[in-house]
């Protein structure tokens, strides 16, 4: 078994984190500082400052020109002082259907990332556990799954809805992210698996329990943080998709991203209301990214990083 | 030892709905792709004519060089910005968790929404701050969203920005699997940075290099949602992504072409499956081993 070189292996998601220090090494006479310890210096200082200030731009900019009064918002050249409003936010609520599309947008996130582990979870335990090529194939397959292209999958799920007349509902948009996401729940959470010793199960069979009690009283318990980080990606992918929403949603179940993209070509009023969309929608999620930042983070090198 | 039957009553449900909601819709994008077809109505066999037609597409074709273009140069751009900037973070104390949650942002913000908002910045109707200073840099009026050039340029800005974060991520985490015992054996040599870097921490951490390298191609071949308010004329620009070209046949006005755009989708899978086939081996392998 190959342990990924990160040291925030699956299993330790949680408790550890990839962005604590290691601890220091003693120093010898005149040894030089470890690499890694030697500090970045005025000029990187600066360089990594510049950086973060040009991934955040966009985000500052949208800011203001939202809580600009209308008039000014996207005026040429940009005005910079102004007494600012949140007419826009208000307008979004009064005049459109975004909270409809906010609802959609989180319902359809929740119910797909909770299929996706569920269905996950044993499937993932078990391709851990089980030596043989049908493992290994059923990997590869959720391996290629997670990498083909989208219209591939989401077209035919267009034709099959609309026959069924469940075009333009939340459950299939759910279901269809379901199925789209779950091959790389078990590719996260397989590796997860794999990071615990085979001799747990076989002590606790022994102990009389059934292999369906190890998983759910054992490991889920064991991974609870890595479960939760695969949990939070998942989440995020249904809630950034714009693709499959496009094509298997109109109006009915319609999420933010589809929301904002369809009031681009518009007027004034219009797109300073998909600004305030894109606020309400970033803000969350940009405390959410400092906050869960340690599974993110355990979660992106677990996941990814092989040896 | 997992007995047979606990496997697959492990594996069943998962197994069921991949068949059904993901194996089902690929068979029928394969039939579609020998079929003349639309939506809601048996389609006809017409042999190889859609592979055919896509061949002779000058659209394709331009949609195609796009594609590679913008695949090659943000490739390039991420591995080595992401390499740099992973370099400069691992050696941050404090202020690290500040510089993750910054980057991380744009990671986690929808990628149409990151690009509506890309949009404005350099929209020069809705006084863009980015073309202000660079018409003010420059002396000249760029036009971002009707010629050709610097509209590639603002796409793939903005590609970057949005999947900089991943590749800085993950190189971040490879460079913390880098032995310190190595480092410091090296600076005692004398080693000096450039030098270390190049021939010490880049070798050892080629496999996670080379993996950031494999997802970043997937994902840039696969590029749409940034087009969608970026390159509202990508089709009079030849700014086309394969995708896009897909979408635009296949879907868009009640979908014209199916059998041309399912045709497309078969060619771009047969590309990831043969790029991933290098990866897909050593899966293959480790599982052997275990």
């Amino acid at each position: 078994m190959t342990t990924s070189p990160s040291p925030s292996s699956g299993a330790r998601a949680g408790s550890s984190s990839s962005t604590t220090s290691r601890p220091r090494r003693p120093r010898r006479g005149a040894a030089p500082r470890s690499v890694a310890r030697r500090g970045l210096g005025p000029l990187g200082g600066i360089v990594l400052a510049l950086v973060c200030v040009l991934m955040l731009l966009p985000v500052i900019w949208t800011v203001l020109s939202v809580i600009k009064p209308a008039n000014v918002a996207f005026a040429n050249p940009p005005v910079l002082s102004f007494r600012p409003t949140l007419d826009a936010f208000v307008d979004l609520w009064q005049a459109t259907y975004f909270y409809r599309y906010l609802i959609n947008t989180f319902v359809v996130a929740l119910i797909s990332t909770l299929g996706a582990l569920i269905l996950g979870i044993p499937a993932a335990y078990a391709l851990s556990r089980f030596p043989g090529w049908v493992s290994v194939a059923l990997l590869l397959l959720a391996l290629v799954f997670r990498s083909l292209p989208r219209f591939a999958i989401v077209l035919p799920m267009y034709d099959i809805a609309r026959n069924l007349g469940i075009y333009d509902t939340r459950w299939v948009l759910a279901v269809a992210l379901m199925a789209i996401n779950q091959p790389f729940t078990i590719w996260l959470l397989r590796n997860f698996f794999a990071a615990i010793p085979r001799e747990l199960d076989e002590a606790a069979m022994l102990d009389g329990c059934r292999r369906d009690q190890v998983l759910t009283r054992i490991m889920v318990p064991l991974l609870g943080p890595g479960i939760l980080t695969s949990g939070i990606f998942v989440f995020f992918f249904a809630f950034q998709e714009y693709l499959t929403a496009v094509v298997l949603t109109n109006t009915e179940a319609g999420t933010v991203p589809v929301f904002i993209a369809t009031q681009l070509g518009q007027t004034l009023p219009m797109l300073q209301q998909a600004g305030a969309a894109a606020v309400l929608l970033t803000v969350p999620v940009m405390i959410f990214a400092f906050v869960a930042q340690r599974y993110l983070v355990a979660g992106l090198s677990a996941g990814s990083v092989r040896g | 030892m997992m007995r047979k039957r606990e496997f697959y009553s492990l594996v069943g449900p998962s197994m069921l709905v991949m068949v059904g909601l993901l194996l089902v819709p690929l068979y029928l994008t394969v039939k579609w792709s020998f079929q003349d077809v639309d939506y809601g109505s048996p389609g006809q066999f017409v042999g190889l004519d859609n592979y055919a037609r896509a061949f002779t597409d000058p659209r394709f074709g331009h949609a195609l060089l796009f594609t590679a273009g913008l695949t090659l140069v943000v490739t390039a751009v991420l591995l080595v910005g992401g390499y740099v900037l992973a370099a400069m973070i691992n050696r941050l104390g404090r202020m690290r968790p500040v510089v993750l949650g910054i980057l991380l942002i744009s990671y986690v913000i929808p990628q149409v929404v990151g690009a509506t908002m890309f949009s404005w910045l350099f929209d020069q109707n809705f006084g863009g701050v980015v073309n202000l200073a660079v018409s003010w840099v420059t002396g000249e009026d760029v036009l971002w969203f009707v010629e050709a050039w610097p509209n590639r340029i603002m796409v793939a800005l903005n590609v970057i920005w949005s999947m900089l974060p991943f590749a800085t991520l993950i190189m971040l985490a490879g460079l913390q699997g880098v032995s310190q015992d190595v480092l410091e054996a090296a600076q005692l040599d004398g080693a000096g940075p450039v030098r270390t870097h190049w021939s010490i921490i880049i070798p050892s951490i080629r496999g996670v290099i080379g993996f950031v390298g494999l997802i970043s191609i997937m994902d840039i071949l696969r590029v749409f949602d940034n087009l969608v308010p970026l390159s509202p004329q990508a089709v009079q620009l030849g700014n086309e992504s394969l995708m896009l070209y897909i979408f635009n046949i296949a879907f868009q006005d009640g979908g014209q072409d199916l059998g041309l755009g399912s045709a497309l989708s078969v060619l771009t899978i047969v590309v990831i499956v043969i790029m991933l086939y290098p990866f897909l081996r050593d899966v293959v392998k480790e599982a052997r081993q275990q």
